[in-house]
């Protein structure tokens, strides 16, 4: 019911602008009240973020090696072809990179739903469960990460044991790949499951009843009733289980700190930036790395569509 | 909800499952935290050689305590200034219309999608002239910061889905507009402004590399900057059981944040429930 | 109101006039990797006395791993911090921090007393153009520790050594050697050893060209056999110092390159272990040719921006006085760079291995000097990782990739 559009009709107040429609004195107050709500957090992003980020972005275009400070100088594009041009480090990266990304945020969302589920039916102990399921989402990461390589360390660790006497997965790159999803799924599954289960507490009971008595099967009533009522949790969930997983870090590198081609387009943006101390090649592959998650961040809303927030409100 | 014996056993096995896959890993750092140094290597998932000295040593130096102490001050108040920022404008974005809504939200994605760590050196030469670095100023700034474009997407996801009725309803029933934000609005965001303030507590509960680049105190440190510098009984070896030690204290605080905030979640399950 | 304003201004002009000038003692800024049994606290505290209130030292912890204490004071210094007086410099760093012009070169006389005495390897690693920048303060260099109950007579060169494990291996007994391949400053460590080791080096004296040549393709070959032996730890591609010391207290090893610190930490751990350990200098390359061990540890430099450079310059000469160094190698396993404390006898007697450690010392060897050499240290683990797919082929790829490194072109790995 659109109370709104007859409420414009009857007391429009002047124009607000030439060709639109008059700006009401209701939608006026909307406006002002909308931006005295966002005004605190658009205030802090503003000021701490930009800064940070346009200078980062403008060093990219230098030639700026800390190292070697009398040969800062202005290069264009050159950091951007140096980086796109290298397979071996760059494309190698943005590969494993890309099959992590996939597959954790695959596993995670299956898990992330099936384990919300399961707490939201929790039969004993709701609070233990729940808190037993964020624990590894609460453990310092790379506390975390310890605990991983010591179990797959040959002699010192429990799962190691498991496969033979001379396996040591972390040092062949698709074991230690495989295992570095395993610790990315475990750690960030709760995630998962915690804003999914928030969106399943959306879900009213008595349509899930109804569509039962109409005959449903559990699976029916999952796919026409739970998921789209969770979609925009759903969607906030992936959206930012993706960038973050795109963004990995601290698991690689307690892992295997990126060796044997395991690294990451973060791993090796910290390499440069920090080891080798170029930061004008180091800040052009962030802006790519950041390229790369907004083009993930579009294809995710546009997917989506009107389950993305902030789309045109329907009253 | 009627189950069936067999559906009882069979959810109260997956409740048994879910904790045990959560649970494995954590105890394996729990017996590394108990593991006498000579056995480290002994690769049993259970101590043989007990001893507490890991517990002992991290206490030892104000090292450690004054780390615990700065990560659970530092998380609690960006938590609370975070998720009170993004709950307002998370309220505009997804109840109200004005333009640069869309520019807002797309302006959000982008601090939150940049890669934090070529922005640590610019913030830290900032924060040294502003004279906070090395404070916990320094670090609840970039906290809120980045944990706003989470906790805006996530408030205005679970306000869209409140019901516009309630709140005329509740203006029908004579209620204030304040009324009618307290009674109605408050207990069915309660589910979602909770998850938020869990998931932006534990981003910068986890937080490393503002952590490592904006401390260099027990002033401002945070534990996991701290675990950096753990060290073990020389240069070279790694401080396994400190580290294990470390794991299994800072968790406790965590564990003790989600018991609270779950249950807010489920009284707000139940209050939408009776609502819906 | 007026008596009140003055007395204000008498407080504040108090404070502001009392704290600078020349009463009252400089706090010096000492920035190190956090030493765990506390000898240099104790250094510090003996040296600010010593002072008579001319310097307090205020210890300032780093993180443990190397990497880590380098972005820390890299950072700072970037940002022109004065607040930085002494700094710990990993041996590799000096070029680097001299080249930025991040660290102050020793005035001559002051150089002089430095060079006095001090080991010439470490103060090799301490001077760039010419120049001394840093002080060196403590030093570290593995030997060969050895089962004896296995190994009766400990081999002189890599090959006699494979060739025993390889015995050992056929008569089921513990068999690994135990050396650090993962992708990290350790391998390349080791391949610096192995190429020096056979006579030549991998980067030009000043820091400009890679000089690879047959004795890189000898320390190649080297890597290769023992790869491709029953001698090598099938993890050895995740391996550092830390794991190889496990490995052998664990048992499964017959041989062991790794610093002294494995020595008490045997001790304490495995005595069945510990009781046939035994040590050796580190193998050769070439059968008679001396070995030359790459050397590690920490120089003392003063920060460029820092405003008490003569009182940080005094205080580092205290800090490595003879009688510091050995609270250092006693109470902290450090190895001094006095060559006077080796003859000490309480040295002596918390080093039995003091002889090998001096000999290797004298004819150590250092890793690159270029101010890239971080680069060129992650091109090397990079190229030969992982150990067992290295061959004497990789020769080309290597040196195209470190002279890159040099030049700071490209990607670093």
């Amino acid at each position: 019911m659109r109370l709104g559009a007859v409420a414009d009709a009857g007391t429009a107040v002047g124009t607000g602008r030439p060709g639109r429609r008059p700006i009401t004195e209701r939608a006026r107050a909307e406006r002002r009240l909308a931006w005295l709500l966002c005004a605190p957090a658009v205030a802090v992003m503003a000021l701490v973020a930009i800064y940070p980020i346009v200078y980062a972005i403008y060093l990219s275009f230098q030639r700026y090696d800390l190292r070697f400070p009398d040969s800062k100088s202005w290069i264009g594009v050159d950091n951007y072809t140096t980086i796109l041009s290298s397979t071996d480090l760059w494309w190698q990266a943005f590969g494993v990179t890309v099959l992590i990304t996939v597959v954790s945020v695959a596993i995670e969302l299956v898990l992330g739903m099936a384990v919300a589920i399961v707490m939201h039916r929790a039969i004993f102990g709701r609070g233990i469960i729940r808190t037993a399921v964020l624990v590894p989402y609460g453990i310092v990461t790379v506390a975390a990460a310890f605990s991983w390589q010591y179990a797959w360390t040959p002699g010192t660790g429990y799962l190691a044991g498991l496969l033979s006497s001379t396996a040591a997965p972390l040092t062949h790159q698709w074991q230690a790949i495989a295992i570095i999803i395993l610790a990315e799924v475990w750690k960030t599954t709760p995630f998962m499951a915690l804003l999914l289960l928030a969106g399943l507490s959306l879900v009213p009971e008595e349509l899930l009843r109804a569509a039962k008595v109409d005959g449903a099967t559990a699976w029916q009533r999952f796919w026409r009733v739970m998921v789209p009522v969770m979609k925009p949790a759903i969607l906030v969930a992936l959206l930012f289980r993706t960038l973050d997983a795109f963004r990995i870090f601290d698991n690689i590198y307690v892992l295997t700190q990126g060796s044997q081609n395991t690294r990451s387009v973060s791993i090796l943006d910290y390499d440069q930036l920090f080891t080798a101390l170029n930061l004008g090649v180091g800040s052009a592959m962030s802006v790519l790395i950041f390229l790369a998650t907004a083009l993930i961040a579009f294809a995710y809303i546009k997917g989506f569509g009107a389950a993305a927030p902030g789309q045109e409100l329907e009253r | 909800m009627n189950a069936t014996p067999k559906q009882r056993l069979g959810w109260s096995t997956a409740n048994v499952v879910v904790v045990l896959i959560a649970a494995i890993p954590v105890l394996w750092l729990v017996s590394l935290s108990f593991k006498d140094p000579s056995t480290i290597t002994d690769g049993s998932y259970y101590p043989h050689k007990w001893t507490w000295d890991n517990y002992r040593g991290i206490f030892d130096q104000p090292l450690f305590t004054h780390a615990l102490v700065n990560s659970i001050a530092i998380a609690l108040i960006s938590t609370f200034l975070g998720v009170a920022l993004g709950a307002m404008a998370a309220y505009a974005i997804a109840r109200l219309n004005f333009p640069g809504k869309r520019l807002l939200v797309a302006s959000a994605l982008l601090i939150a999608m940049f890669p934090p760590i070529s922005l640590v050196n610019p913030m830290f030469n900032l924060w040294r002239t502003l004279g906070i670095f090395d404070t916990w100023v320094g670090l609840i700034i970039p906290y809120m910061t980045f944990s706003l474009p989470l906790s805006i997407y996530t408030l205005s996801a679970f306000f869209r889905e409140i019901p516009w009725e309630l709140e005329r309803a509740a203006a029908l029933d004579g209620a204030t507009p304040i009324q009618a934000f307290r009674r109605v609005i408050i207990p069915l965001a309660a589910p979602g402004v909770f998850t938020t303030a869990i998931l932006v507590f534990l981003y910068c509960w986890n937080d490393f590399v503002f952590a490592i680049s904006l401390t260099s105190t027990n002033n401002a440190r945070t534990v996991p900057a701290a675990l950096a510098f753990f060290t073990g009984a020389s240069q070279f070896e790694q401080p396994t059981g400190s580290i294990a030690a470390a794991a299994v204290v800072i968790t406790i605080p965590v564990v003790i944040v989600v018991l609270l905030f779950q249950r807010r979640i489920v009284a707000g399950l139940t209050a939408g429930a009776v609502k819906g | 109101m007026g008596i009140v304003l003055a007395a204000l201004a008498l407080a504040v002009a108090a404070g502001c006039g009392g704290g600078q000038s020349s009463s009252g003692p400089v706090t010096l800024n000492w920035y190190i990797f956090p030493e765990f049994s506390g000898a240099f606290v104790k250094s510090a505290a003996a040296c600010s006395q010593a002072s008579n209130g001319a310097y307090q030292i205020k210890i300032q912890t780093l993180p443990n791993a190397a990497d880590g204490q380098r972005q820390q004071m890299v950072r700072r210094l970037a940002a022109d911090d004065s607040s930085l007086d002494i700094l710990g410099l990993d041996v590799t760093w000096t070029p680097e921090f001299a080249e930025a012009g991040w660290i102050t070169p020793w005035p001559q006389d002051l150089a002089q007393k430095i060079q006095n005495g001090t080991l010439q390897t470490m103060l090799d690693t301490a001077t760039w153009n010419g120049k001394l920048y840093s002080a060196p303060f403590n030093t570290n260099t593995q030997l060969l520790w050895y089962r004896k109950d296995l190994v009766p007579n400990p081999p002189k060169t890599w090959k006699q050594m494979i060739s025993m494990a390889t015995e050992l291996s056929k008569q089921g007994k513990p068999h690994y050697i135990e050396i650090q391949g993962a992708q990290y400053e350790g391998y390349t460590v080791w391949f610096n050893t192995l190429v020096a080791s056979a006579g030549g080096q991998i980067v030009s004296d000043d820091g400009q060209k890679v000089t690879l040549n047959q004795s890189a393709v000898q320390a190649l070959d080297t890597i290769h056999q023992l790869a491709n032996s029953p001698a090598v730890d099938p993890s050895i591609g995740n391996q550092m110092e830390d794991q190889t010391r496990l490995q052998f207290e664990a048992g499964r090893a017959a041989f062991e390159l790794n610093y002294p610190y494995v020595y008490p930490s045997a001790k304490a751990d495995v005595p069945d272990i510990f009781k046939n350990m035994a040590w050796t200098v580190y193998p050769t390359v070439k059968e008679g040719v001396p070995t030359h061990v790459t050397i590690g540890g920490i120089d003392l430099a003063v920060g460029a921006f820092s405003q008490h450079k003569q009182q940080a310059f005094d205080a580092i000469q205290c800090l490595r006085s003879p009688q510091n160094e050995i609270r250092n190698a006693v109470l902290g396993g450090l190895p001094p760079v006095l060559e006077s404390v080796y003859s000490d006898p309480k040295f002596q007697k918390a080093y039995p291995m003091w002889q090998a450690i001096f000999t290797t010392l004298k004819q150590a060897s250092v890793r690159p000097k270029t101010p890239a050499y971080q680069s060129v240290s992650l091109q090397i683990s990079y190229t030969l990782s992982p150990p067992t797919s290295v061959s004497a082929k990789d020769l080309g790829t290597l040196k195209s990739r470190i002279q890159d490194a040099i030049d700071s072109k490209g990607l670093v790995p």
